[in-house]
């Protein structure tokens, strides 16, 4: 089993003020999976990604990531875990916008301690021909499309090579035959066996994974296998 | 990884050229200052000894206490108690003391055929010459014969004889000395070498007659103003005042009625006074280094705020606190580091300047570039610190969503 979570809360304090983001989530998702989340929006999906991601801890239950329970790590190990084990794809692409884009896919390399320069631009680009960029190394991200923006991102995510690749509206800053595309590239991630989550909340996309979890107002409203 | 986050660092500093360089001012300012204000402290100072020690570090002199006028009493100098006899007497008493003279002078009006000039008339004995290490050119100097003798001979410093005799040749030729509403007559027997302008102020224009001619034809006393005495060596020096107080002490009564200072206490005054001061400058320059260092710490400030989006990617990709740390002291380091080698050129400049205009020696140590250097890097950490903790701390989520 990849991952269990047991009764996930959060809750964010804002002064007096609470706001209950997860109120008791529980599913299991097994290596190799395709799932997508779906769900209004302010349902809490992103607050979930973000526990699932390491990014963030629950203030209540557990999350269990290949049966190590990392609600109660410390955050160097967070970092560590976020490093090794997940590649978050998000909306907004988050790519460093000084960096070409071979630099950017090396990030995680880096702070993996990977030694040498060289060695790192290699798997890099590697990666990055993976996703069909292998023309375009030494430019910056303003200089390429949002579409292959996301495509940097999602190299930057398997260099890695983490068991669990999360993505939250990767599709989200994209129109319908880009994000398609996209789509397209998780799927045949997933084929060559990752596992992969991703977040959306258009209806076409989601019916293309094999498992769709709805979410509202922080709890699991329905959890179905599709064909 | 070291490599990389420096690169990194460098980037981000190219990125915004004109405000790295204004953050940079500060240090850059502050090193320069402090390079240039060592560097003119020591020059000013190595010009200064020089001087000194050109005359000897092993001179000594002896001169009259003075008695301090306390509750209604008058202070007053003692006089009337340096005899001859009584050089005689230190230097076979006192076995660190080499030679020793009598330090009598007076001032007076020399006159040359249609030449004039007022100037300092020096007594001497023999061992003027090598006490001063000062000999003539031309001629002979004040003879032994001419001490016991009380003769009327005078021997002119270069720069008086050019006064006095600008066509003839002085040797030989007849000077009147008008002094105290009399006039005396000397043959010049010699003429000193040229020395330049020493600590002493100008001995070029003095002139050099037997002391007893001054003690017995002129001032009519038989007391002289103190003595210059010359230690056997160098080393001997300390010695020599010691042995001097001790029987002085004794053969006086007092400790009160002399003093002694040798050369070596000089030295050591002007050096702490220079040092206090180049201190005190340096301090100053201190200050503006630390003013460098809030600039810094400012635009370090800064630059964690309009990263932190940045800095949200670097983490939730796995960087650890301590990665974003380094990447942030490293950017202020480098930051403080170039200004800091600016600053070294910048003084090095000034220090050139000055030390042409002051007419003195460049010194600029390896010592005041690497401590000035040190310091500036130093500022660099202290005042990276704070930005960088407070980027390595950033929350990765809310850092993600900064706008
Ligand atoms: N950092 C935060 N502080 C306070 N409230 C938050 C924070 N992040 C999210 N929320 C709240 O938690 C709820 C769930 O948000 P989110 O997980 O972003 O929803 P979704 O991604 O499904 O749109 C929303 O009501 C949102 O306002
Ligand atoms: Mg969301």
């Amino acid at each position: 089993m990849l991952i269990q979570v047991v009764n996930l809360q959060k809750i964010y304090r804002m002064g007096p003020v609470q706001v209950e983001a997860l109120k008791g989530v529980s599913f299991q998702i097994e290596a190799g999976e395709f799932v997508a989340i779906i769900g209004p929006s302010g349902s809490g999906k992103s607050t979930l990604m973000h526990i699932l991601g390491c990014l963030d801890q629950p203030t209540g239950g557990h999350y269990y990531l290949e049966g190590q329970d990392v609600s109660t790590v410390s955050d160097n190990e967070l970092a560590e875990i976020r490093n090794k084990k997940i590649g978050f794809v998000f909306q907004q692409f988050n790519l460093l916008p000084k960096a070409n884009i071979l630099q950017n896919v090396c990030v995680p390399l880096i702070y993996g301690g990977v030694r040498g320069r060289r060695r790192q631009l290699k798997l890099a680009e590697e990666a990055l021909r993976q996703v069909g960029l292998g023309d375009r190394l030494h430019h910056r991200p303003n200089e390429i499309s949002g579409g292959q923006k996301q495509r940097v991102a999602i190299a930057r995510a398997l260099i890695n090579n983490p068991s669990l690749i999360l993505a939250d509206e990767p599709t989200g800053n994209l129109d319908s035959k880009t994000g398609q595309e996209i789509l397209g590239i998780f799927r045949h991630l997933n084929e060559e066996g990752h596992t992969i989550v991703i977040v959306t909340h258009d209806p076409e996309i989601a019916k293309q994974a094999r498992r769709v979890i709805q979410i509202r107002d922080g709890l699991v409203q329905k959890d179905e296998v599709i064909a | 990884m070291i490599l990389e986050i420096l690169r990194m660092a460098f980037d981000s500093l190219t990125v915004n050229k004109l405000r790295s360089f204004l953050s940079m001012l500060g240090i850059i300012i502050g090193v320069g200052a402090v390079i240039a204000i060592v560097s003119v402290g020591s020059g000013a100072r190595s010009q200064v000894t020089s001087q000194i020690s050109q005359l000897g570090s092993n001179l000594i002199t002896i001169s009259p206490g003075i008695r301090r006028g306390t509750s209604g009493r008058i202070s007053f100098t003692a006089t009337d108690l340096f005899t001859m006899e009584l050089a005689a007497q230190i230097r076979q008493n006192c076995p660190s003391v080499g030679r020793i003279m009598p330090n009598v002078q007076t001032s007076g009006l020399l006159i040359a055929g249609s030449n004039n000039y007022q100037t300092q008339v020096v007594g001497v004995t023999p061992v003027y010459q090598q006490i001063y290490n000062f000999y003539p050119a031309r001629g002979q100097f004040i003879t032994e014969e001419h001490e016991a003798n009380a003769i009327n001979v005078m021997v002119l410093g270069s720069g008086l004889a050019q006064e006095l005799f600008p066509e003839t040749d002085p040797l030989g030729q007849t000077v009147k000395l008008f002094a105290r509403n009399r006039n005396y007559l000397f043959v010049v027997v010699g003429v000193m070498e040229e020395k330049g302008t020493g600590a002493w102020g100008n001995i070029e224009n003095q002139a050099f007659i037997p002391a007893s001619v001054i003690m017995k034809k002129i001032n009519n006393r038989k007391y002289v103003n103190g003595y210059t005495a010359q230690a056997v060596s160098a080393a001997a020096a300390k010695a020599a005042v010691g042995e001097i107080e001790y029987f002085l002490t004794r053969y006086l009564g007092s400790a009160d009625r002399f003093r002694v200072t040798s050369q070596e206490q000089l030295l050591e005054t002007i050096t702490q006074v220079t040092g206090t001061l180049s201190l005190m400058l340096g301090g100053i320059a201190g200050i503006s280094l630390l003013v460098g260092g809030i600039g810094i710490m400012n635009i370090m400030l800064v630059s964690v705020t309009e990263r932190t989006r940045e800095i949200g990617i670097r983490k939730a990709l796995g960087a650890k606190s301590r990665h974003i740390m380094a990447q942030f002291i490293i950017e202020a380091l480098t930051m403080s580091g170039l200004g800091g080698l600016l600053g070294i050129g910048l003084g090095w400049v000034g220090a050139v300047g000055v030390a042409r205009i002051g007419g003195w020696p460049l010194v600029v140590t390896h010592t005041s570039i690497l401590v000035a250097f040190s310091f500036s890097l130093l500022v660099g950490v202290f005042f990276g610190i704070y930005p960088a903790r407070k980027a390595s701390k950033l929350d990765p989520v809310i850092a993600l969503s900064y706008e």
